[in-house]
């Protein structure tokens, strides 16, 4: 609610018609608004002058003694435990010293918020940071958990690649199993460009077009991975990496870095 | 009918209420009775109840003396606060509604409330608050009259008079600034 709004409240507010949400809103903003602060006591003002227009009449005279009786009861029961007014001097001290704590009390409460609103952003922001390495550890499970299941296999083959003359000490292995997948692990890799991949090939005869095997998962440190499911290619002869554009070409068109037989 | 001039030692009446003299009870009963009295008949519509109303405000008035502050409102103003909230709270049992609604902890505050500007308003400035209320266009007098004397919330007042809540909140507001500028334009010098 803009200030605006809450101002039309305090009209209700100070005949004490405002209740619920409403009300307790209101009197946070009064908290810290002078103004509606002023027009309250204002109008409450103006209300406290609506109790003396009422038609006046008088009450019966008996009413007075009845008054007077209880009085004098009160006065007979008070008179021994009586200890003079029902709130002492130092109590209505201690009172308005109380007032006065809770609106510095608010204040010390804004400040925490603020505090608090800064700590959860940074929580936020390490949240969104873990979330990414779970993200990668998972990932690196998975292919870990998909190699065991590859090199457990009884048809798995394995294929060793040669660094070729972009990246001549660069060398890497491949274990395929045409029934469960293919593992391919590199290293000394040079560091990919921003914008390109490695990408693995499937070499099939002279004449037949590479297949892709997919796109090689690369660390700065020169070690790339790559885990595939089932892959049955007929007449495959050998794999090959080249570097390609990001997310990878249907057909080679980069420099061939390792190629290996099988 | 006690003149305002004697009104003006009502704070030490008072005091000396505090301090268990009966007798300043007396004093204090035939200058504000009539006006407790009337305010709980307009409340509460009913003569017997607001005589009930006018013991318990004098009694409440006997043991909270001590408490009474001059400096926070006129004497007749305490009076008149404690005896709206007593007839309300009765207004409300009547109607079934729990008695402590959130009108009457704002009424105690009223009271407790430093600062506010709680003087009496003088005799004459009664009578033309008076008709200042009956110059107020219907809508606002009826809203205000609703919330004042029987204490029905912003909601209430809206469903009982078959209108938005935000018209609602406008008429108490625009009526009461009204109220209050007409009091002021015409304080005498």
């Amino acid at each position: 609610m803009s200030h605006d709004d809450l101002r039309e409240l305090s009209g209700v507010y100070a005949l004490g018609a405002l209740e619920g949400q409403d009300r307790v809103r209101f009197e946070s903003h009064l908290a810290s608004c002078a103004e509606c602060a002023a027009e309250v006591r204002a109008l409450r003002a103006v209300g406290h002058g609506l109790a003396p227009i009422v038609e006046q009449q008088d009450p019966p005279p008996a009413l007075r003694d009845r008054v007077m009786a209880r009085a004098g009861a009160s006065a007979a029961e008070d008179a021994v435990p009586r200890r003079g007014p029902a709130m002492p001097r130092w109590l209505a001290a201690a009172a308005a010293l109380a007032a006065v704590s809770i609106g510095l009390y608010a204040a010390t409460l804004r400040v925490r918020i603020q505090t608090l609103e800064i700590e959860l952003s940074d929580l936020r922001t390490r949240a969104v940071a873990l979330e990414r390495d779970l993200e990668r550890v998972r990932r690196e499970a998975d292919t870990a958990r998909g190699a065991a299941f590859v090199l457990a296999a009884h048809d798995v083959l394995r294929i060793d690649l040669a660094g070729q003359p972009p990246a001549p000490s660069a060398t890497g292995r491949v274990f395929w199993s045409p029934s469960r997948g293919l593992v391919f692990s590199a290293a000394d890799l040079p560091a990919v460009p921003p914008g390109r991949v490695y990408q693995l090939w499937v070499l099939r005869g002279p004449t037949d077009p590479p297949v892709s095997a997919g796109l090689v998962h690369s660390e700065p440190s020169g070690t790339g991975i790559l885990s595939t499911g089932p892959l049955t290619i007929p007449g495959a002869t050998g794999l090959a990496v080249s570097l390609e554009p990001e997310g990878g070409v249907p057909a080679p068109t980069g420099d061939i870095y390792l190629v290996g037989r099988i | 009918v006690p003149a305002d001039a004697a009104r003006g030692d009502d704070p030490a009446v008072i005091a000396r209420l505090a301090a268990g003299e009966t007798a300043a009870m007396g004093e204090i009963y035939d200058r504000h009775a009539r006006a407790v009295y009337s305010l709980a008949c307009r409340i509460l519509s009913d003569r017997l109840e607001a005589e009930d109303v006018v013991q318990d405000v004098f009694a409440q008035a006997w043991r909270q003396a001590g408490r009474y502050d001059p400096a926070r409102g006129a004497v007749s103003t305490w009076l008149l606060v404690m005896t709206r909230a007593r007839a309300i709270d009765r207004l409300r049992a009547r109607r079934g509604r729990p008695p402590a609604g959130p009108d009457l902890s704002e009424l105690d505050r009223a009271v407790e409330a430093p600062g506010q500007e709680a003087g009496a308003i003088a005799a004459e400035q009664v009578g033309r608050l008076r008709l200042a209320m009956q110059a107020l266009p219907d809508g606002q007098r009826t809203a205000i009259e609703l919330a004042y004397y029987e204490g029905l919330s912003q909601s209430e007042i809206a469903t009982r008079l078959a209108e938005p809540l935000g018209t609602i909140k406008t008429r108490i507001r625009t009526g009461l600034l009204r109220l209050r500028a007409l009091l002021t334009r015409q304080e005498p010098a």
